[in-house]
């Protein structure tokens, strides 16, 4: 009950704001802008298919979907810090961070629902229901990386105490984890012999997340030869269990952020 | 023995501080101090700002750790059992404690359900402070009297066996600091032991059973008012209408402070020079 509690009153802060309507418009728009981009040589506009519309879409998830999950996980983290009555109450300051974390995952993700929802629904009616449970995956992969993303913000956000500092290091990560580890797979490639750093690689890959959703998107649609050095290299070494391991290595992206968060609030004076 | 007021009785003490202490950098912000309050007891801490007050509250309401000593309330140890120990306790912070966007009926329903008090309850006491018909409005449409109010109303929503409240006065009107002054009564009335932090030197006489007067994170004086009075030389008479709270406390922090307490207030007939 107090649990629910908590989520219902963190949930009615998250969607109260403009955030969450704007983030389902602007996703709405914009995967349909994508699914509607292909011209056809006659130069009339027809609508892509399910697979190749996502491999654009995943672009804009993993662009999109980590900076706003860092940004606001980091100023719900701060915020945790100005909630010095509700810390009087009879709660885990534990369930403070995970009630703030669960709120935002459902706000934010019913609105990428929403978002990619509509896309979704135009490109299946318009152009078939083919691929359309692997776009249902792909939603999927993108709640994945919300989840990780709001929790390693809200574990900066916790750790950093003031909102400037936040937000700073909220969009120091989202480059790091954006461009940051492939830059350091292109590095390892160039100075490594061929076929050296295969292992090496494959954890690179498990251990950002961004590169963990990008690589499971592309393979949803068999598209993951496209995945660059380190999904190559994940192939090479886990096989079919690849996907698991990236699903397992997102997840753990969720978990472990979230018990440092809560852990560092819990000895945090307010 | 440390400094510090202890409840007179064998009734255990609600509130008990053992030798808490506190330190932000290098900067201590309270000395070693006991403290106890017992069930129906209304105790005060006055003292200038920076005195200590607020920390002594805000390690009682387990918002920040002490750096040593323990707190309980109830007997239930702040840091080891703090869910147990706060399920006890109503705390009215200084500053607002929430976003000043939440909703006043979203916090009043999670303060319901920590504190296993029916919704329509709740909202009927907040009718009951004036505030029935603003259960709607972020706290940041209230007026500074009405969130007051509002806060209090919820801090001391249940059956909470201590009552913190730091300057539970603040912003308010008259009307609204004789409601603070009710809600404290009825608190005491309930047997709930109350600590208060407070400026308004006349709330502290009217309303509590013994002061503690602190000065830089130290006990300058303890001890009820007419102990008070004694202890700051001035006179006390039975037959005053009303007590010269302001010109001892100017004495005691003066004294704690080493310099001279030059009375600036008027003397009440009676007061010592």
């Amino acid at each position: 009950m107090t649990a629910g509690s908590l989520l219902r009153f963190d949930f009615a802060a998250a969607r109260r704001g403009r955030l969450v309507p704007l983030f389902a418009a602007g996703f709405a728009l914009a995967s349909l802008a994508l699914a509607l981009a292909g011209l056809s040589a006659g130069g009339v506009v027809v609508v892509q298919g399910f697979a190749r519309t996502s491999v654009s879409l995943l672009q804009l998830v993993l662009w999109v979907v980590p900076l706003l999950g860092l940004v606001l996980g980091a100023v719900a983290g701060v915020e945790c810090h100005e909630l010095e009555f509700v810390a009087a109450l009879p709660l885990s300051r534990r369930a403070i961070v995970v009630g703030r974390w669960a709120a935002w995952v459902v706000a934010l993700g019913a609105a990428l629902l929403v978002g990619l929802g509509a896309a979704g629904l135009v490109i299946g009616s318009l152009a078939g229901a083919a691929d359309g449970l692997r776009y249902l995956a792909l939603i999927g992969v993108a709640l994945l990386l919300l989840s990780a993303a709001l929790a390693i913000g809200l574990w900066i956000g916790v750790a950093t105490g003031t909102r400037t500092r936040a937000v700073a290091v909220a969009i120091g990560a989202w480059a790091v984890l954006l461009v940051g580890t492939d830059l350091a797979a292109i590095a390892a490639l160039a100075i490594l012999p061929p076929g050296e750093a295969a292992w090496e690689l494959s954890l690179l890959l498990v251990a950002n997340p961004v590169d963990s959703a990008r690589a499971l998107g592309l393979g949803l649609f068999r598209a993951d030869v496209l995945a660059g050095p380190t999904g190559a290299a994940l192939r090479r070494v886990l096989g079919g269990w690849g996907a698991w391991a990236l699903v397992a290595g997102l997840a753990a992206w969720t978990v472990g952020p979230l018990v440092l968060a809560g852990r560092r609030f819990a000895r945090s004076d307010l | 023995m440390r400094p510090g007021v202890e409840a007179r009785g064998a009734e255990p003490a609600v509130i008990a501080l053992r030798g808490a202490w506190k330190r932000f950098g290098a900067r201590t912000a309270l000395e070693p101090l006991d403290l106890d309050v017992r069930a129906g007891e209304v105790v005060a801490l006055v003292g200038p700002n920076g005195a200590g007050k607020s920390t002594v509250l805000r390690i009682l309401a387990g918002t920040i750790r002490p750096s040593g000593g323990t707190a309980a309330i109830g007997g239930r140890d702040v840091a080891a059992q703090g869910v147990e120990a706060r399920r006890l306790l109503g705390y009215l912070p200084q500053r607002l404690g929430v976003p000043s966007t939440t909703v006043l009926r979203d916090l009043t329903a999670l303060v319901a359900a920590v504190r296993a008090v029916p919704l329509a309850d709740a909202l009927a006491r907040l009718a009951d402070v004036g505030l029935g018909d603003r259960a709607g409005a972020t706290l940041a449409q209230l007026s500074g009297g009405q969130r007051q109010r509002a806060m209090l109303a919820l801090a001391a929503l249940g059956r909470v066996e201590a009552l913190l409240l730091d300057e539970p006065s603040i912003s308010l009107d008259t009307e609204g600091a004789e409601d603070v002054r009710a809600e404290i009564r009825q608190a005491r009335s309930r047997g709930t032991a109350v600590l208060f932090a407070s400026h308004h030197l006349h709330d502290v006489a009217r309303l509590a059973d013994r002061i503690l007067v602190m000065v830089d994170g130290r006990v300058a004086a303890q001890g009820t008012l007419p102990e008070l009075a004694a202890a700051a030389g001035v006179s006390w008479s039975e037959v005053m209408a009303e007590a010269p709270i302001e010109r001892i406390y100017r004495i005691l922090v003066g004294r704690q402070r080493g310099g001279n307490a030059a009375p600036a207030l008027t003397l009440l007939r009676g007061d010592a020079a």
